[in-house]
């Protein structure tokens, strides 16, 4: 990677024209993907992503300018550009670079780079052949082994400089099952940021099965119906809901505009008191877990709400100016050609005291939502939606037929007043989140939660 | 290290290794965006990228290798990974690479010149301003970007194909924030062009008249009722439903019109082209991914599906031609299948018929979570919507926060009426898509 000397020349060329801040990024990742599909290995995807980005920073202005070409001349370059870009002024900085060591607390025992497409292709074959063997309904699966190697470099003017590898490793299963001329879906994706020792803990057959029962059970389900009522959204991808309907409103890319529904609410009840929710990137091995965050950062368990009361933002270092707070190490981006911003790390709901059959049996006539889907929010109106993958509906307290095609849509700032019923036991699901930074790995969690009412999208 | 002095390199490594099937595809690009927030510039970014995909046929398999790093090194190991990787592939599809010699369309649009730094600034403060004074409901928030770019691709193969192509794009888009003191709603428009072009008044007036409209809606009942989707809606649904037409996923059981060209699909009103050469296309591409000249067809025709999109691969498996739609979804991942600028023909209804013609329903302008809320293999959809009412035929109250749920295929035969105006708002890539207005019969409401 680039020497420590030849930063501190870059970030000297950046601040000429009067920066405040200087600061370099520079990655050199391999990723790689193995895809089956028809019961073949049938495509390998294998590149190597290098290139660096600066950026200056005075006061509430920020310019970045990025490059591919990591050599000290074209490094140089690019600061220019940057220091050109910020427009005129004279030097103020002198920068002095140590390098400091933030360890690495999620461990690696093999690293998937190094293993042979043959080995990977044995992994995914599991997965892939459980869900095509599971069920004569399944018409089709379509598998991927990803695993990706992204060597980061920060400097920066404050005096950091230092280095972080991130390994992480994921398995896609998708099932295909067909009733009378008609496709439904299932999926099952975990992903770890760990290497192929992830498949010691997590069976890729199971990761099949899950994906082929998924689909099979949802082939033989009618149409959710629609409305307003009760749901029961189920632990694991479930946490989706708070990604969703509160935390990118907790985003200081949000907040420091005044665009969130949550700006200057800090202490303010915003939940029901049955609701704490933690942004934390620091459980080992989890998906979306770091050392440090893409600003340097160390990562930070950061509470976000407590018993309903909001107590903390998402902050990066350049949002943080305009909110007059420090980072709370949520800067990220998705490769050196993303502008970084305040995101999500591993985001869940804690567990409550509410036992899972109390909140089944509470709901006279509802959803229960088994699997979620992706959804996305707009932060300015609170206005959200998530899909259900796989739902069922609930009458009289009891768990009955599955039902399929539903979304859930409601207000974030509405909805987690509704949270009326949280459980003990907690599980997260992954994700890959996209905003403007790119696209990020994230897990959701939460343990059963209960909302008393919510906008059933079904027909 | 540029890209003519890395294809030497790599032709020599491929020839020493043996491999005598290969392409070379060079993707790369300049950008520079600035961003104005409260009357001042606070972000401006300017990014360079670029990346090289090499594949090559090696034992009848196509391996691929990439990377965004031109060294000597690099160049010599995607030669080596490529034909690593194509060692462990079992597909027994057959692998081509395109021959040279082909004769291409010429493109209407030229590259532009980009602007300079001082007037995408000026342009961009300029709009803002225009964005503040626009109406007095305006709040802090509002947000306006301009972008410029330069994008190179370049396909280089051992079957004499030597192709390149060059496009500029410059563009603005806006945020309109806008509040009445209790509620707040914003509205985000795009438009693509030279910025002297650009009607900055118009494209911010339309922004504060969709924000202020969002105000103060209500949820909409849940009923079963007709529905009438504006372009934007209506191109959004387009766009995610895409897939169903690649032969590629009709050829893998993931799209159900594998057996349906030359059937009756969706009704009469229905005519679906792909043209890459369409006029208000913002990228027209005189070549796909694997160097096959683009051509414009008709995809589906009064109702009957004419022909499936397909590239070299699966119009060998179908004994058809490629239509020259093959695409990748970045320069390094495999060759797949997508429409160029595809876009639902016009009818010959005004706006105001179809929702005369709707009599009482819901005229949805703005669709979200269309990657979570609908299901390109099953073609279900549910997605969070907003819009007005349709009472007595005219459009009344403003609704939001409620769901359309449907199935895309089923939609397709349900269109009794399409408008007869198409826009082109959604561009993703070097695909764009467009459509009028449509009216559905019937479609299911969730809201209260």
């Amino acid at each position: 990677m680039i020497s420590r000397e030849v930063c501190r020349r870059v970030l000297q060329r950046a601040a000429s024209t009067g920066a405040d801040y200087a600061e370099l990024f520079a990655e050199n990742t391999a990723d790689h993907t193995i895809r089956m599909i028809a019961n073949k290995v049938d495509s390998i995807q294998d590149t190597v992503i290098a290139g660096a980005a600066i950026r200056v920073y005075r006061g509430l202005r920020s310019v970045m300018a990025s490059t591919v070409d990591t050599t000290e001349a074209g490094l140089l370059r690019c600061a220019e550009q940057a220091a050109e870009a910020l427009g005129q002024g004279t030097a103020a900085l002198d920068i002095v670079l140590k390098e400091r060591l933030f360890g690495d607390i999620h461990p690696v025992r093999i690293v998937p780079v190094t293993a042979s497409n043959r080995e990977k292709a044995e992994i995914l074959k599991a997965g892939y052949f459980a869900a095509r063997e599971y069920s004569s309904e399944i018409s089709q699966v379509s598998g991927m082994l990803l695993d990706v190697d992204h060597k980061i470099l920060i400097a920066n003017s404050e005096g950091l400089y230092a280095q972080d590898r991130q390994i992480r490793t994921r398995l896609i299963i998708r099932a295909v099952a067909e009733v009378n001329g008609e496709n439904q879906t299932g999926v099952c994706s975990p992903g770890r940021r760990m290497g192929l020792e992830m498949f010691d803990s997590i069976d890729p057959r199971a990761v099949g099965v899950h994906a082929a029962r998924q689909a099979v059970t949802m082939a033989g389900a009618g149409y959710c119906p629609a409305g307003v009522m009760p749901v029961a959204i189920e632990n694991g991808f479930g946490g989706v809901i708070f990604h969703e309907a509160c935390g990118h409103s907790l985003e200081a890319s949000s907040v420091a505009y005044g665009l969130s529904q949550f700006t200057g609410k800090l202490g303010e009840k915003i939940a029901n008191e049955k609701v704490t929710a933690i942004d934390d990137g620091t459980i080992p091995n989890a998906w979306g877990s770091i050392n440090i965050d893409d600003e340097g950062t160390p990562a930070q368990k950061n509470v976000l709400i407590e018993n309903g009361v909001l107590k903390s933002y998402l902050i990066d270092k350049f949002n943080g100016r305009r909110m007059g707070m420090p980072s709370t190490g949520s800067a990220r981006r998705q490769s050196y050609g993303f502008v970084p911003t305040s995101r999500m790390t591993n985001t869940y709901i804690a567990p409550g005291e509410d036992r899972n059959e109390d909140i089944i049996t509470s709901i006279e006539y509802g959803l229960y939502a088994k699997e979620m889907g992706g959804g996305s929010v707009n932060p300015t109106t609170g206005e959200f939606n998530f899909a259900v993958n796989e739902g069922y509906l609930i009458r009289n307290g009891k768990i009955c037929e599955p039902v399929r095609g539903a979304s859930l849509v409601g207000k974030g700032s509405e909805i987690i007043q509704n949270i009326d019923m949280v459980g003990t036991e907690l599980d997260m699901g992954q994700g890959m989140c996209g905003s403007s930074s790119g696209s990020i790995p994230t897990n959701v969690g939460q343990p059963l939660i209960r909302v008393s009412s919510i906008t059933v999208g079904g027909r | 290290m540029e890209f003519q002095a890395f294809k030497e390199i790599v032709i020599a490594r491929a020839a020493a290794l043996g491999i005598t099937e290969y392409e070379l595809y060079y993707q790369a690009g300049e950008s520079t965006e600035a961003g104005a927030f409260q009357h001042e510039i606070n972000e401006f970014s300017s990014a360079r990228s670029g990346g090289v995909c090499f594949r090559c046929i090696a034992g009848g398999k196509m391996g691929y290798a990439s990377t965004e790093e031109l060294s000597r090194e690099q160049a010599e190991a995607i030669v080596v990974r490529a034909a690593d990787n194509a060692a462990v592939l079992e597909s027994e599809e057959p692998a081509f690479l395109c021959e040279g010699g082909k004769t291409y369309e010429a493109l209407a649009l030229k590259p532009y010149a980009l602007p300079e730094t001082e007037t995408l600034i000026r342009t961009v403060l300029d709009t803002q301003e225009k964005l503040y004074a626009a109406d007095p409901a305006v709040v802090d928030g509002c947000q306006t970007e301009g972008f410029c770019e330069r994008n190179e691709i370049a396909i280089y193969n051992s079957k004499g194909l030597d192709l390149h192509y060059e496009n500029n794009l410059s563009g603005l888009f806006v945020v309109a924030v806008v509040s009445d003191g209790t509620e707040k709603s914003d509205d985000f428009q795009i438009k693509v062009g030279k910025l002297t072009e650009i009607d900055t008044e118009k494209l911010v007036k339309k922004a504060v008249t969709a924000a202020l409209r969002k105000l103060g809606g209500d949820v909409a009942p849940t009923m079963v009722c007709p529905v009438v989707f504006n372009p934007d809606a209506m191109t959004a649904l387009l766009a995610t439903f895409s897939p169903l037409f690649s032969a590629e996923n009709a050829q893998k059981g993931l799209s159900r019109l594998g057996d349906k060209e030359g059937t009756q699909i969706a009704a009469p009103a229905v005519t679906l082209v792909d043209d890459p050469f369409y006029p208000e296309s913002p990228m027209p591409i005189p070549f796909d991914a694997e160097g096959v000249p683009a051509h414009r067809k008709n995809v589906i025709e009064n109702g009957e599906l004419k022909t499936l999109l397909y590239n070299l691969k699966t119009a060998a498996v179908a004994g058809k031609e490629s239509t020259g739609n093959a695409a990748k979804s970045g320069y390094d991942a495999p060759v797949d299948v997508q429409p160029f600028t595809m876009y639902l023909a016009a009818g010959e209804y005004t706006e105001e018929e179809l929702l005369q013609k709707a009599g009482n329903g819901v005229y949805i302008n703005s669709l979200g979570g269309l990657h979570a809320g609908a299901n390109p293999v099953s073609g279900d959809f549910s997605l969070q919507s907003a819009g007005f009412l349709i009472e007595d035929g005219k459009k009344t109250a403003p609704v939001k926060s409620f769901t359309v749920a449907g199935n895309f295929y089923d939609l397709l035969r349900k269109i009794t009426a399409v408008g007869d105006h198409v826009e082109l708002p959604n561009a993703n890539g070097v695909t764009a898509f467009g459509a009028p207005s449509v009216l559905v019969e019937q479609l299911s409401i969730a809201g209260k």
